[in-house]
Order: C-alpha cells, then sequence, then structure tokens
C-alpha cells in the first residue's frame, strides 16, 4: 500500500497545514531612530539682560528667564522713542517715530498724549524665488505656520540679520500687548504694511463710536469703518476711562483674521501720578516696568496670551503668493465650520520653547498677577499645578472681593479675560510649596502641537531655588532634550526612544521582514481597513460546507425518523 | 468735570495736525550718525551713503546720475497679481558711476529702496538703504564699484518684495536677470491656478464615496446564499452512497480511506506537474 511516499508525505503534509503556525519565529527587531540636530535648551541667553537694571531713568525688573526681552526695547517702551537717547534707540528695532509720549496735560509726570503706531506683519509667508518661508518665526522646533500679527512700527529690515531669515524680535507672536494708562488720550495708529485690507477693533476698551473728526472708530467695515487698504493708515482715537485686561482685533474678515495672529492684549491700567507704563510687552510673559496700580499689590505681573491655529488655514499663505489667489481660498474656500485647531500656543510659541520665554518665576510669599487672555476659537481649560489661583477680573472688571472664587482649572471663553492672583505662601492650599509646577491647558489637545504630546501651551510656575543658571527649570523628571529636535515634532521619533537600557519600546524596523502564517485561527478580517470599512469576506465556501451538513442532516433525520418519532412521544408521555 | 473738558480741548488742539490729511514730508534735515548712517525722528533713514569715496579699481568717478524712483501701492496696478512695487523695475549705469537716488513714497506706511551685494568695506553690511514712511522723500548718494554686476533693490518690509516691490540695477552689462521682478522675469516657483470653487463641500462627497465603497466591499454576510442550497443538494444526493461506503467500516478505516483519497489527489498533481516538468525539459 506504501508505494508512493511522496504522495502520501504531501498529503500528510496539506492535512497539517492549519497547525503548521504554530512554529516559533521572532518580530522584528528594534532600532533608534535618528534624531538629528539637538537645540540647545536655551539657545538665546544674554546674561546682561537678565539683571535688574534702570536705563535712561527706566527701572526694569530682574527676569530671569532664558530668553529675557532686551531692556533697551523695554525702556523705549516705557519712555517712548523720542524721548529716549539715540544711542540707545540703536539697541532697538523700533523706528523712530514708533511710540510718542508727550504732553502732560495734568501736570503729574506723565506724558498725557501717546502715539502708538502698529504695522502689519506676515510671518512664515511664501517667497516666489525659493521653496522656504519668510521671515521665519518658530513655534516649536521646525513648526512654521504662516501668520499675521500687528507689530510695532520697527526700522530696517525684517530679519534679524542677513545671514538668516528669522524674523527681528519685534516681529513675532502673539500681536504685541498694549498697555496705557486710564484717562491718557491714546492715538493707535494702524500704518497698514500687509497686502491685504485690516482694521483695528478695541475689544472692551472705552471709545468712542466716532473719532473727533466723525469717522469711524470701532474698526467694524459693515458699521463704522472703511477698510484700511495696503499701504494706507488709519488713526483711532480712545481715551479709556474704565481700566482693565481688555483685546484688541482686526475686524476684517475676522473669522479667519484673528485667527491668522491679528489680535492682542490691550490693558488700561489705573491713573496713578507719574505712572510711565510700559506700552508694549512684545511677546507677552512678564511685564519688566508694571504700572504704580500693579505694584501697590503684586511683586510681579505676567501677560498670558493663548491662542490657537488650524493648519490648514495657516499653510494659505505659504502655498501661493498672487494675493488675489490668497483671498480666494482664505474667504470662499477655507471653512472655518469644519476646521480643527491643531497648533496651542501661549505668547506665540509652544512647549518646549515656553520654557524659554513664558516661565512664572516665583518667591515664596509673593502676590503674582496673571492678566490671562483667550483668543482661540474654543473654551480654554487652564490648569495650574502646586497652586489654586483667585479670579479677581472677569474680562478687566473686578468680581466683588467678597465672591471671588479661588480654583485650580480656569475655563476661559473665547476672546475672554481673567485676571488671577496667585499666592506663593505654602499653606496647602494657595501653594503647595516651592517646586516646577506646570500649568497648562486641561483639554488634552491643547497640550499637543498637532497631535503630538508634548507640546501645545504648557509652561511653568518655577520657584527661583529650582532655577539654573541660563534660566531654565531645574528638572528632576525625564530629559527634555529629545524635544528640542525637529525630528521629534516631525512625529519621526518614538516618543519613548532609549526609554530603558535594551530600547524596549523604540521603533520597530519592519523592512524585510515577513509574518509567519498566524497561530491561530484567524478572523477573516485581520486585515485593518481605512476608517470603519472591513475587508471583503468570501463566505462561498463556508456557505457550501454549511449546506453540505445541512443536507446530510436532513438524510440523517429521515432514515432515523422512526426512532426520532418514539423519542418524541417517550418525551411527551414522560410529561 | 471743567478741568477735565480744558484738558481735552487742548489736547485736540495739539493734535489736529495728525487727523488732518497727511502732508507730503520733505526729509531733508537729517541727523548724521556716522559711517553713512543718516536718521530723523519722523522715521526717515538713509544707510551705505558714500558721496566721496572712490571704490578700490575706480580710477575716477566715471559718471554722476541722479534718479527719481517712486513706491507704492498704485505702481502695482500695472502687474496683476502684485500689491506694492516701485515705478521703474530695471536700471542700468556705468561701473564707477556716482548715484544720488531720491526715493518718493507715495504711500502712507513704511517702505524701502535696499541694495545688496556692495563691497563691505564701504557699505558697512554691503548695503545702501533709504527708508521712509509716506507720503514723502529721501535721498541718498553711493558710489559703484567697477565690474558687471546686477543688484537687487527691494523693500525688505515683510511680503513687500515677494509681493512685487522688486527691481534690479545692472553695473556695465550686469551679470545675469534676477527672478520675479515684475514686467521683466518670471517667478522660480509658480502659483497653481488651476483650482476653482467646488461645488459641493469636500467632506459631503467623501462621506458619500466612502458609504458607496461600503456598500460595494463588504458584500452578503449571510449564512445562506445560493451555494448553501448547492451544498444541501449534494449533501442530500452523496449521504445515501457514503452511508452505504461507510456502513460496515470502522472510524479508523474510515480516517484510512480520507487519507488515501487525499494520497490519490496529491499523486495526480505529482505526475500532472512531471508531466510539465518533462514537456519542459524537451
Amino acid at each position: 500500500m506504501q508505494n508512493n511516499p511522496l504522495g502520501m508525505l504531501l498529503g500528510a503534509a496539506v492535512m497539517l497545514m492549519p497547525f503548521a503556525a504554530s512554529a516559533v519565529v521572532d518580530l522584528p527587531k528594534t532600532v533608534e531612530v535618528d534624531r538629528g540636530k539637538v537645540e540647545a535648551a536655551c539657545n538665546e541667553n544674554n546674561p546682561d539682560w537678565r539683571k535688574a537694571q534702570t536705563i535712561e531713568g527706566v527701572s526694569i525688573q530682574e527676569s530671569l528667564r532664558c530668553s529675557p526681552d532686551n531692556p533697551y526695547t523695554i525702556a523705549a517702551e516705557v519712555k517712548g522713542t523720542n524721548n529716549l537717547s539715540m544711542e540707545a534707540l540703536m539697541n532697538t528695532h523700533f523706528a523712530m517715530d514708533g511710540i510718542i509720549k508727550k504732553n502732560d496735560m495734568d501736570g503729574d509726570g506723565d506724558p498725557d498724549l501717546i502715539i502708538i503706531k502698529l504695522e502689519v506683519a506676515e510671518l512664515n509667508g511664501h517667497s516666489p524665488d525659493f521653496a522656504g518661508v519668510v521671515p521665519t518665526f518658530d513655534i516649536a522646533p521646525g513648526i512654521q505656520p504662516g501668520m499675521w500679527v500687528f507689530a510695532p512700527k520697527s526700522r530696517g529690515m525684517a530679519t534679524s540679520s542677513f545671514v538668516g531669515t528669522d524674523a527681528n524680535p519685534l516681529l513675532r507672536a502673539p500681536s504685541p500687548v498694549i498697555r496705557v494708562e486710564q484717562g491718557d488720550i491714546i492715538w493707535i495708529q494702524l500704518e497698514n504694511t500687509h497686502y491685504f485690507p485690516h482694521t483695528i477693533h478695541l475689544h472692551g476698551v472705552d471709545h468712542p463710536w466716532v473719532d473727533s473728526t466723525g469717522e469711524g472708530n470701532d474698526g467694524v467695515p459693515q458699521t463704522s469703518d472703511k477698510f484700511v487698504l495696503p499701504g494706507q493708515s488709519k488713526t483711532y482715537e480712545i481715551r479709556p476711562r474704565t481700566p482693565g485686561t481688555f483685546a484688541y482685533h482686526c475686524h476684517v474678515q475676522t473669522h479667519v483674521h484673528l485667527a491668522m495672529g491679528l489680535v492682542g492684549m490691550f490693558i488700561v491700567e489705573e491713573n496713578r501720578p507719574n505712572n510711565w507704563v510700559q506700552t508694549f510687552n512684545v511677546g507677552g510673559g512678564q511685564v519688566r516696568h508694571p504700572s504704580k496700580a500693579i505694584l501697590e499689590d503684586y511683586d510681579s505681573e505676567y501677560d498670558l496670551h493663548y491662542h490657537a491655529m488650524d493648519k490648514e488655514l495657516h499653510s494659505i499663505i505659504q502655498d501661493y503668493n498672487d494675493p488675489r489667489l490668497i483671498a480666494r481660498k482664505m474667504n470662499r474656500e477655507y471653512d472655518l465650520t469644519d476646521s480643527t485647531e491643531d497648533y496651542h500656543t501661549l505668547n506665540g510659541r509652544s512647549f518646549p520653547y515656553t520654557l524659554r520665554e513664558s516661565i512664572i518665576v516665583a518667591e515664596p510669599d509673593k502676590n503674582i498677577k496673571l492678566r490671562v487672555f483667550n483668543s482661540s476659537g474654543e473654551t480654554l481649560a487652564m490648569h495650574t499645578h502646586g497652586h489654586k489661583a483667585t479670579i479677581t477680573h472677569y474680562d478687566g472688571i473686578e468680581h466683588n472681593p467678597v465672591a471671588q472664587i479661588t480654583r485650580d482649572v480656569y475655563d476661559i471663553a473665547p476672546a475672554q479675560r481673567n485676571d488671577l492672583k496667585i499666592n506663593t505662601t505654602d499653606d496647602g492650599f494657595h501653594s503647595y510649596g516651592e517646586g516646577v509646577w506646570i500649568f497648562h491647558d486641561h483639554r488634552e489637545k491643547g497640550i499637543t502641537t498637532d497631535g503630538m504630546n508634548p507640546g501645545g501651551n504648557v509652561s511653568a510656575v518655577v520657584y527661583k531655588k529650582y532655577l539654573n543658571e541660563v534660566g531654565l527649570p531645574k528638572t528632576i523628571g525625564e530629559s527634555i532634550e529629545p524635544l528640542f529636535t525637529e525630528a521629534f515634532h516631525a512625529r519621526k521619533v518614538p516618543v519613548w526612544q532609549n526609554i530603558d537600557d535594551w530600547n524596549s519600546l523604540g521603533e520597530v524596523d519592519a523592512e524585510g521582514y515577513v509574518a509567519p502564517p498566524p497561530s491561530v485561527i484567524a478572523a477573516a478580517d485581520v486585515t485593518q481597513g481605512f476608517a470603519d470599512i472591513e475587508p471583503p469576506v468570501n463566505n462561498s465556501f463556508r456557505n457550501l460546507v454549511f449546506g453540505l451538513f445541512l443536507g446530510l442532516l436532513a438524510y440523517l433525520l429521515i432514515i432515523n425518523r422512526a426512532k426520532i418519532m418514539a423519542l418524541i412521544s417517550a418525551i411527551k408521555g414522560g410529561s | 468735570m471743567i478741568k477735565h473738558l480744558s484738558i481735552v480741548a487742548i489736547a485736540l488742539a495739539f493734535s489736529a495736525p495728525v487727523f488732518a490729511e497727511k502732508e507730503f514730508e520733505n526729509h531733508n534735515n537729517m541727523m548724521d550718525h556716522g559711517d553713512g548712517h543718516l536718521m530723523d525722528m519722523t522715521g526717515g533713514m538713509v544707510m551705505g551713503q558714500n558721496k566721496d569715496i572712490l571704490p578700490g579699481g575706480c580710477d575716477r568717478i566715471a559718471a554722476t546720475k541722479e534718479i527719481t524712483v517712486h513706491a507704492g501701492h498704485k505702481y502695482a496696478e500695472k502687474f496683476p497679481g502684485r500689491m506694492f512695487a516701485f515705478d521703474v523695475q530695471e536700471y542700468q549705469f556705468e561701473p564707477c558711476t556716482k548715484l544720488t537716488v531720491n526715493f518718493v513714497n507715495d504711500d502712507d506706511v513704511r517702505h524701502q529702496w535696499m541694495m545688496h551685494g556692495l563691497p563691505k568695506y564701504l557699505y558697512p553690511k554691503g548695503m545702501f538703504h533709504l527708508e521712509v514712511t509716506g507720503p514723502g522723500k529721501i535721498s541718498g548718494t553711493l558710489i559703484f564699484p567697477p565690474g558687471d554686476k546686477t543688484y537687487l533693490v527691494h523693500c525688505d518690509i515683510a511680503q513687500h518684495m515677494e509681493k512685487g516691490m522688486k527691481g534690479q540695477l545692472k553695473i556695465g552689462k550686469g551679470d545675469g536677470d534676477l527672478p520675479s521682478i515684475p514686467g521683466v522675469t518670471a517667478y522660480v516657483i509658480q502659483d497653481d491656478y488651476s483650482d476653482s470653487i467646488p461645488d459641493e463641500s469636500i467632506t459631503d462627497t467623501v462621506v458619500e464615496e466612502i458609504s458607496k465603497m461600503k456598500k460595494k466591499v463588504t458584500g452578503n454576510d449571510s449564512f445562506f446564499s445560493g451555494l448553501t442550497v448547492i451544498g444541501l443538494a449534494i449533501g442530500l444526493i452523496i449521504a445515501p452512497l457514503l452511508a452505504r461506503k461507510f456502513k460496515d467500516m470502522t472510524a479508523g478505516e474510515v480516517i484510512t480511506y480520507i487519507l488515501d483519497l487525499v494520497k490519490q489527489a496529491m499523486n495526480i498533481v505529482v505526475k500532472l506537474v512531471s508531466w510539465l516538468i518533462s514537456l519542459v525539459k524537451k
């Protein structure tokens, strides 16, 4: 009978096929991904800029962060470009006529006519000459969304130097915080250097609907204002009677122009004698020359401007050069109601860059004032680790002190402002003691950069004890070094690469890997399909066998019908 | 109250000029900061001015010329898809020419006439730069070095060059043309004008497509189909035959019999393969 061993062998193999997959095989190997260039966590350290100092009579508070504001810029913002020496002004990028302060009309020692000039700058915009963007402003390593900002009137080049393409320090997100004194006469002169029409609406700031010449002063093209066209300028005239934290933004095609970045904080400080306020706080963060009224109650003050961006909107100005095409794409083809916000920024940057600029430096037993503004399209759920802050003002107006709320999540709707008071007394309530305490949006997408975490609007309250010599927090957790790479934000590096000695959660190298047949009876649809589409299943053979089984069953029933009938009647009789 | 009102009145009196139509300003009274750097308090600025030092290689000033350049939004009218421009895009001068540029800004914002690539020992950062907030005029003078070279002139305010405020200045024969000069040379990177607004939103179309695809690929998942009926028929037909075949066999014999059937089938396959091989060998 065994006269054909080959046939027998093959026959056995065919019949054993389903069990063959139990053979032991390896999974693809782990590889380490090259993360490329790692930036220094603190790149631009101007140690002299961090000290407390006085420039031409302007006292400037210490700022221990890695990237402090240029003190000469602050001196110009406090004195005005017209009252600062040429020598000092040359250390800034301000135009000579950028901020004019004059006319102490009430004789209280500070100027009462303030002329503020704003230009409109495009960041990370298109060039028809090369495949890059100009001038560049990275919100995180390698992340360069196209943006528009109001910018203080500057002089010279848009870039910092001849060699690079990075924007000069006055051209940055967010649009600068503007600070004025209650009761001053303020002229805000918009010089539209951009290629689209814009206006300025002073949100919440006391302003007459028309100015002294009867022209519109509300910035709304549908009701009061003409467009300020490219190359034109327009002066808004206000004399705000109510102090508080307010805002300003462009009111032309507001749904996209605001998202593009034409929105900033506008703060009216209480009137005090000899009160020279810091007209701009470029880039937000610490106010190094706080007003008289703030210093009565607080030791330091910070402006926190939260924003969010949809990358589809922000890439339009990078994909096209023709303004007519950009207008069509942005105004008619882009649909904001279908949008999702991808980039979440605090003071124009995302984590880890926020650590360079937007940390809050704390010491025990102090009071810190935070002015928090949300210009994103959704409600912000800001959360402070280690501290419960008291909300003293809503939308600039003081809340009844008896009814003020102390909490750890502050929900701020789009365009709203909360003034928070952080008391650093270690009482287990206001503060849990010294440390590096992060604060961030608690909608979890807010702590991502286009879905990559850590990123987004995370920053930290850092006690001095925990600050290192370059102004970065002395962290004792995992290294933040991998976050300072473009590769991380381009999703190329596993977030847990080299988590242990043998990189157990590293990248899978599946190149050339052929999976063995699965060792279990696999469901037909193991292949992952797109969306919720499952791969087609061929049921022909299964149905044939099922039919065959039914046929055999029927035959058995028929030939054994007598027995079955007997069984049924037995069961009946039994009951 | 009266005090306040009077303050407002005084302030408005002071402010009156600002609200009037802006007057044309001639920036001819600037402070000299050395190194050819001149500025005034209303934003006029000249950098890299050189009225008298001969560049190396020039034994004399070959010619003394003066041009007036206008800048503004309105000069972009003749170039569709541009927003800012100079009135003239191309200039040509002899090497070692002394040139005075009267730069007139017809807009209400800043514009610049900036030239790069000059010898750095004469021009700080290799740059000659005029900047003025319009409406106004500012003038500056420089002396060109010898040699054929094409210089870029542009406004460096963000997006002004990209949106049209760009020209070229050739010394001698120049050394080629620069890209993206309105009316002269094309963009290096062209815009794609082919897209148009779709009739229906992309999202709706995608949803419709996906549901169609789903229908197509998912198919019939039921146990009952035409093949079930065929299986039933075959079952009914072969059942009596199988019953007869296996009537007196034990379970072991049945298995052996099935194995033998499979073996015979494999033998047929093997024979077929050998026959095919022999065919190929021939």
